[in-house]
């Protein structure tokens, strides 16, 4: 049985959310915008949403000086692995995380949270010497290596709460049903699963998509540069900041994750939506 | 099924991702080397100005046309993490061949043994042609760990008709004092508009370098035998700074909380008169002043000692554990002849160390105002003792900046800001 919204409710509920929106687009909006102001516009004190006058020349300027196309092809390229690695190495870990009991079980838990504790500052040269001696410094698939094992602990973390959510009967039901290990796995866990995996993939491409320290210490090489290096180089000695070239390269970072996020964002959704029916 | 249909082609799509990067990376390092038995020498620059880079990329290119023997790569790096970067690198052992840092910077890498000594390698004609305290300022263990190259001092600019409508004279002596930077702010402060906008977020840089027009000193010592002062003389450029904030309130406050360059739409906007910049800004206000802005740049400040400043030189070290260390030493005479280091400083608007190179500037400005006052500042640039101290960067950082900041933000005393300096450098040299 359900009962009419009042018409006051859903004018103040349609209000609230639309200035959520705004408090969240606002700045996403006036980085648009300072991508298309002139220097001088910017150094005004003028205060405009709206350019006086388009100046496209900052997207030229970002993409011919600091060549951010290829800082967007490593960002995505290490984003994306980082994505997949953890993720698939977390799934069979966090299932026997939340399934298994005993004090391995224990361990492994306290491990994961002890793991969290090192400051990156602490460890970045005991890492750096270890690379350098797998001759993996100053390499994509060493700046990977060292993404996924610092968001491993977190999206096991993560993953294993999803896990745990899934009722074990489930499981037994299929067991009784004659299902074997594996298949139920496959049929019955992964697809109740999914919203999590979903979940922990967005969560372990946004924290490679936007690392910083990582990348800058072990990344030399200007073609291997991911985007948050790339950009800094619009950061100048004494606070001088270009800020119409920062501001349009900006922006440009911003298009391939709104991309994967919506792919992601739809699948995260329909699982949610997959698992509300269920049962 | 649909779902995992899905984040399989995504999984898909990251393998086949890792196969084109794969080789995408085969290529980004076989350039790395020369050919046969040329020497390939990675020269990791911070120059964050387009004209700048050019400038290097092109002095570079000169090199490169005319040693196939000895190649130079640059790599273009930021100021942001450089440090955190070059420490772990030089302890890794894959620091670059030459590095660009700024003077007091460096002192901890050559107090670590990391930089190469090159005060044999320096070309004689150069080093005649920079002046005693600038070698100075690179010099440790009486080894010249580096190449100073570029200088910056602290200059006032001026709206010359925010001036001329409070009825000010545009100062024209050699040198301007403290007092008359003083009473021009609070000449030009009216209802909406401050005297002066200073940029003093980040403030232990400028009050250590113009605490030595007071002959204040700081420090004492070279190393790790070195023992703090913190007088009159040393405060004095601090307290000028507080009295013309919160007496005679001629100071934009909120400037004092920014950069530099975070004044400067103030500057332009009419809302301050007059702003304290690094010299390197009269380039950046040349080029982004709005049209018809009437601006100039006012005599180098001076102290009861004199209108010094500190010379804390953009540098140019050699890696010590570079296998080519003469090789890099020789590029780095190229580098810093008179007309190569005349480019760099005039893209950047700075000083450049050596009269060679200083001459070629004077020609290349002509007869621009603001170059001649920048020029005449480097007049004043010394060597200042915190380029000898080994734990001055930490005592910056860690006690120095938030001391000035609470000092400026008017939540200590001059007493507290004293004592905070001297108590934080002994728990810092422990």
């Amino acid at each position: 049985m359900t009962t009419k919204r009042p018409l006051h409710a859903t004018i103040l509920m349609y209000l609230a959310l639309a200035g959520y929106l705004i408090f969240l687009g606002f700045p996403l909006l006036w980085l648009l915008s300072a991508s298309f102001k002139s220097t001088q516009e910017l150094n005004s004190l003028a205060v405009n949403l709206i350019p006086q006058q388009w100046d496209f020349s900052n997207y030229a300027s970002a993409l011919e000086r600091q060549n951010l196309l290829t800082a967007a092809g490593n960002s995505i390229f290490v984003a994306v692995v980082t994505m997949i690695i953890s993720v698939v190495l977390s799934m069979p870990m966090a299932y026997a995380l939340a399934r298994l009991k005993g004090k391995l079980r224990a361990a492994g838990t306290v491990w994961i949270l002890v793991s969290q504790v090192f400051p990156t500052i602490l460890i970045i040269i005991p890492l750096f010497l270890v690379l350098r001696s797998l001759q993996l410094n100053d390499t994509l698939f060493g700046l990977i290596l060292v993404y996924v094992t610092f968001t491993l602990p977190f999206t096991l973390w993560m993953l294993q709460g999803y896990v745990a959510a899934i009722p074990p009967e489930l499981e037994e039901a299929a067991e009784m049903d004659g299902a074997g290990r594996f298949t139920i796995l496959r049929t019955v866990v992964l697809p109740l699963l999914a919203p999590g995996l979903v979940a922990t993939a967005m969560f372990t491409f946004v924290s490679a998509w936007n690392e910083f320290f990582l990348a800058l210490v072990l990344i030399q090489s200007p073609e291997l540069y991911t985007l948050p290096i790339a950009l800094r180089s619009f950061l100048g000695a004494e606070g001088q900041t270009q800020l119409g070239p920062l501001a349009a390269g900006a922006i440009l970072a911003t298009i391939p994750s709104l991309i994967i996020f919506g792919i992601l964002q739809k699948k995260l959704t329909g699982g949610m939506l997959a698992g509300a029916v269920k049962g | 099924m649909r779902r995992i249909r899905g984040i399989g082609a995504v999984a898909f799509a990251g393998v086949a991702a890792i196969a084109l990067a794969g080789c995408q990376q085969g290529s980004a390092n076989s350039d790395g080397g020369g050919d046969g038995d040329a020497v390939t020498l990675q020269f990791q620059s911070l120059s964050d100005q387009p004209t700048t880079q050019a400038a290097i990329e092109e002095i570079v290119d000169a090199w490169n046309a005319e040693n196939d023997d000895v190649q130079v790569k640059i790599v273009q790096a930021g100021w942001d993490g450089t440090y955190d970067k070059l420490i772990t690198q030089f302890t890794g052992g894959t620091a670059p061949d030459i590095i660009h840092f700024e003077a007091s910077s460096i002192v901890s890498f050559a107090a670590d043994g990391y930089l190469a000594d090159l005060t044999d390698l320096i070309d004689p004609e150069l080093k005649s042609d920079i002046s005693e305290g600038i070698w100075e300022s690179v010099t440790h263990d009486d080894q010249i760990v580096a190449y100073p190259s570029t200088l910056q001092s602290y200059m006032a600019f001026a709206n010359a008709d925010l001036l001329d409508a409070a009825g000010v004279e545009i100062p024209t002596g050699e040198t301007m004092t403290w007092e008359e930077l003083q009473e021009i702010a609070k000449a030009t402060t009216t209802g909406d508009q401050f005297g002066l906008g200073w940029g003093l977020g980040s403030p232990t840089a400028t009050m250590m370098s113009l605490s030595l027009g007071n002959d204040g000193g700081f420090f004492e010592g070279e190393g790790e035998d070195v023992t703090i002062e913190v007088g009159d003389d040393e405060l004095a450029a601090a307290e000028r700074i507080h009295e013309m904030a919160y007496t005679d309130k001629s100071i934009e406050p909120t400037s004092l909380t920014q950069s530099g360059s975070d004044v400067l739409p103030s500057f332009y906007g009419g809302k301050v008169a007059m702003t304290v910049q690094g010299s390197f800004q009269a380039t950046n206000i040349a080029n982004d002043a709005p049209e018809g802005f009437n601006w100039v740049a006012l005599p180098p400040l001076e102290g009861t000692a004199g209108a010094f400043q500190a010379a804390n030189p953009q540098t140019y070290s050699v890696n010590v554990d570079s296998e080519y260390v003469e090789e890099s030493a020789e590029f780095l005479n190229f580098f810093m002849g008179g007309e190569n280091l005349a480019k760099i400083a005039y893209a950047d608007a700075l000083i450049p160390s050596s009269e060679a190179a200083r001459a070629e500037v004077e020609e290349l400005a002509g007869d621009d105002a603001a170059w001649q006052q920048v020029l005449a500042s480097g007049e004043g640039l010394v060597g200042p003792p915190f380029l000898k101290v080994s734990k001055y960067t930490e005592w910056k950082d860690t006690i120095a900046t938030p001391a000035f900041q609470q000092y400026l933000a008017n939540q200590i005393d001059r007493d507290q800001l004293a004592t905070q300096l001297t108590d934080g450098w002994a728990d810092v040299a422990g």
